[in-house]
């Protein structure tokens, strides 16, 4: 018997997918979103978590980019 | 509109750092574009502040002939391309700080400092307004006239003079002098002069009559200052506050800024030197430049001088020398620099072997003779502790002497307190700054203002490359992803200290950076230099490559041994240096640099890096554009994405940037046919190195401390400890002991003494 899950499929760099993958392991257990990691650029999680993700991402991205002062 | 052009300009660099990592999100269930509009939002709230409106400023009807804009925020850009541009550059470099100088456009920004500097050196208000208005594509707004005036009108007007070993304060105007000395801090540091008690009356003298020389302006405006005899009033001031009062005098207090010079010609009381320059050395006409702003009138100003390494800057130190023809003191920041500063001076100049003196902690040679050039580092001069006595005598001649010219070199590396005490301890006539960097991470830079004087010059760098002068470097900042597992343990909190050597040992990092060494050995032939900050990454890289190393602990023996071998022998094209390589080390025969691991963000060792390879190489005609060796030289920064390491290697590169350098970004190396040519290749490997780097101790991965480092608030930790080889022996303590015991621990009750010791111990 087949399962449908809804979620959300992701696609990106190896290094943003390790950045997920450590985001969710250091969420509680009952917080964890990662329903399948398909290969080293793609995995599957749930469908509600996409925008929180992306602000994560962001903040990241932020820290490491500078912008000269004016 | 101009908003939106700003817009479209500014976002490939908000993209920088999310371009290469392509995180795009596919939503399966709702067709949103996020990744537009959270970076429209992002954007918006910076747009209010960036925007400024110059539609109102009105343009010339010649304006196509005329070379600058300036805006009434005192900013002004100049088109680089303009047939007036070198005019244009000179009379701008001396009046506005420049902030960023791309290829076809320069911008500046007029500062009540750097008017400061325009008045020193010779400029008037009416001459800066009449000037920048010709040159100005546009009416001048009334706001910059306003400031220019502002901040002009009372530069000038005061004077600090060194005389016989005591420094006035001289000035034509009474009021004016009346008006310091209400002040608090200045009317302390004066000394009561000893025949009327606490009047205000000032010495009056006749001063010299000011011959300025005409200013090579567009029409060749001659600017004839032609001062009749004046009566000029004084005081004194103690030697120990003047730097307060010069403080006190800035723009930002009282607003007098002094002004500092030395009419060396009509200085008779100081023994005269006898040196010329040798006829062979030829000042470049940037160097000539820098020196007529020195001595513009007839007199030695005081200043700094900013000129790229490798550009000459020594030349332009020993010239100075040979024109004020005194006594001088040359300051250096370690001793092999000492050391070349001496070779330098006996190359370029005529000056006797006998009247050039080193003082090191293991070089002491005695003066000889009325005037002389000592050589000597600011650590001897500014140290505090006890010395021996070879050293105390000599210290105490350097104290007792009045200097003609006191000659700095690399001011930007030496901290403020350091200067504070060299400056107070040196009696000089003249003080002379050179440096390369302009910048410090502590921003203490606007300290040199006062303590040295106003910037008098600054080169051009890339007018220098275009010159032929320096090399022309290809800059490349090389992204190398990092591989899964390194990425994985540099995320992890556990590893927050580890995040540095992680990065730097990024394998793709070690493969870019072996595929290089390769390409430019075997392809081109070339010298490399491999700069890595942090120790651990420098041996793991050094011994898996199978190249020399050297850093702080390195004997002197062996580094001498590695740098002939890198020179002379076609055996040896690669060399890895620790931080020691940034500045004291010489190779003129390297010409790429990779850099793998860095000091966080400086820029001026960003900038220094590159001036080991800025003395220009081959022939001249080579060179120029279209010749056929037109970039002779690279440079690389090695790059992990997505780390820290990008916020820091673009702010390392600001200062390189604003001098005009471009960086361009390489993504795909190595070459991916390369494959098992090159190390780490199979993950086996890989997860090898990943263990040897997390197993390694905190104390082995950490950034090597060096003595002489002294930038600011990073390397408090280090700090140099006085280093006198008798101390060191153990030979200096023992002589103090004694006197030590009688005055301190045993000291009587002098009532119990017998009469005759009574004398002895009081």
């Amino acid at each position: 018997m087949v399962n449908a899950i809804k979620g959300l499929f992701i696609s990106c760099d190896i290094p943003m997918a390790q950045f997920i993958v450590n985001m969710n392991a250091s969420m509680p257990a009952s917080d964890k979103f990662i329903v399948h990691i398909l290969d080293p650029t793609h995995m599957f999680i749930q469908p509600n978590m996409g925008d929180y993700i992306k602000s994560k991402m962001a903040e990241f991205r932020d820290q490491n980019s500078y912008e000269k002062p004016t | 509109m101009a908003g939106g052009d700003g817009d479209r300009a500014r976002a490939p660099k908000r993209y920088k750092s999310s371009a290469p990592s392509k995180a795009a999100l596919v939503d399966e269930t709702a067709e949103m574009n996020y990744a537009d509009d959270f970076d429209d939002d992002a954007r918006d709230g910076d747009n209010e502040v960036k925007k400024r409106d110059f539609t109102k400023l009105e343009l010339k009807p010649d304006h196509v002939n005329r070379p600058l804009w300036a805006c009434a925020d005192g900013r002004i850009f100049l088109e680089t391309f303009s047939p007036l541009y070198k005019q244009a550059y000179d009379f701008l470099i001396a009046i506005a700080e420049p902030v960023c100088r791309p290829e076809s456009m320069h911008e500046y920004n007029l500062t009540p400092h750097s008017l400061y500097a325009a008045v020193s050196v010779g400029l008037e208000t009416n001459t800066i307004i009449s000037v920048l208005s010709k040159l100005s594509k546009t009416k001048l707004p009334h706001e910059i006239i306003e400031f220019i005036h502002g901040s002009t009108a009372n530069y000038g007007k005061v004077k600090l003079v060194l005389k016989k070993n005591q420094y006035f304060v001289e000035s034509p105007f009474p009021e004016v002098l009346e008006k310091l000395l209400n002040d608090d801090v200045i009317s302390k540091a004066r000394k009561a002069p000893e025949d009327c008690l606490g009047g205000s009356a000032f010495a009056v003298s006749k001063a010299a009559r000011e011959i300025a020389s005409g200013h090579d302006l567009l029409d060749g405006t001659e600017l004839a200052d032609a001062n009749e005899d004046k009566e000029t009033h004084s005081f004194e001031v103690y030697s120990s506050q003047v730097e307060n009062v010069k403080q006190r005098c800035l723009p930002n207090a009282l607003n007098f800024p002094m002004l500092e010079e030395y009419d060396f010609r009509n200085d008779t009381v100081n023994p005269d030197l006898d040196m010329e320059l040798k006829p062979q050395a030829r000042p470049r006409p940037y160097q000539e430049k820098s020196l007529s702003k020195m001595f513009g009138n007839g007199r030695a100003r005081s200043g700094i001088i900013v000129l790229p390494c490798g550009a000459g800057k020594s030349l332009v130190g020993v010239s100075a020398a040979c024109r004020i023809k005194k006594s001088c003191l040359c300051l250096a920041t370690n001793a092999v620099s000492v050391d070349q500063w001496a070779f330098q001076f006996k190359l370029w100049s005529t000056i006797r072997d006998e009247h050039i003196s080193r003082f090191t902690s293991d070089n002491k040679e005695k003066f000889r003779g009325m005037a002389g050039v000592v050589v000597t580092t600011y650590n001897m001069v500014a140290f505090g502790g006890k010395r021996s006595e070879d050293s105390e005598k000599i210290i105490e001649e350097i104290r007792n002497r009045e200097w003609g010219l006191l000659l700095m070199d690399e001011v930007h590396v030496v901290p403020a307190h350091m200067f504070r005490k060299v400056i107070s301890i040196t009696k000089s006539h003249c003080k002379l700054g050179l440096t390369a960097t302009l910048v410090r991470e502590d921003e203490r830079i606007t300290d040199l203002n006062f303590l040295i004087g106003p910037k008098l010059y600054e080169a051009n760098w890339l007018d220098l490359v275009k010159g032929g002068f320096i090399a022309n470097v290809q800059c490349a900042e090389v992204w190398c992803p990092m591989t899964k597992e390194f990425f994985a343990e540099y995320l992890k909190k556990e590893n927050s200290k580890k995040k540095q050597v992680l990065y730097v040992m990024n394998p793709n990092k070690f493969r870019a950076c072996e595929f290089l060494i390769r390409f430019h050995e075997q392809q081109r032939g070339d010298k490399i230099i491999v700069f890595a900050d942090n120790l651990f990454a420098l041996t793991a890289y050094a011994m898996k490559l199978r190249k020399p190393m050297i850093y702080g602990a390195t004997s002197h023996a062996e580094r001498t041994r590695i740098l002939y071998q890198f020179k002379n022998s076609p055996e040896v094209n690669t060399v890895f240096l620790s931080k020691v390589g940034d500045n004291s080390i010489d190779i003129p025969e390297a010409n790429v640099i990779i850099q793998i691991s860095s000091h966080a963000g400086s820029r001026r060792q960003e900038a220094q890096r590159l001036g080991r390879i800025l003395r220009a190489k081959g022939k001249h005609q080579d060179r120029m554009a279209g010749g056929k060796e037109e970039y002779n030289a690279f440079f690389y920064s090695l790059v992990s994405t997505d780390t820290q390491e990008m916020y820091y290697s673009t702010k390392r590169q600001q200062f390189l940037i604003d001098q005009g350098y471009s960086f361009k970004v390489i993504t795909s190396l190595p070459p991916p046919e390369e494959g098992p040519n090159l190390s780490f290749h199979t993950l086996d490997e890989q997860l090898d190195l990943l263990g040897k780097v997390l197993s390694a101790g905190d104390d082995m991965i950490g950034v090597e401390h060096l003595e002489e480092d002294s930038d600011g608030k990073a390397l408090l930790k280090a700090r140099r400890s006085a280093g006198l080889m008798s101390a060191f022996s153990g030979a200096g303590g023992m002589v103090y002991m004694e006197y030590n015991k009688g005055k301190g621990a045993k000291k009587k009750d002098p009532a119990k003494r017998h009469t005759l010791f009574k004398k002895r111990y009081t």
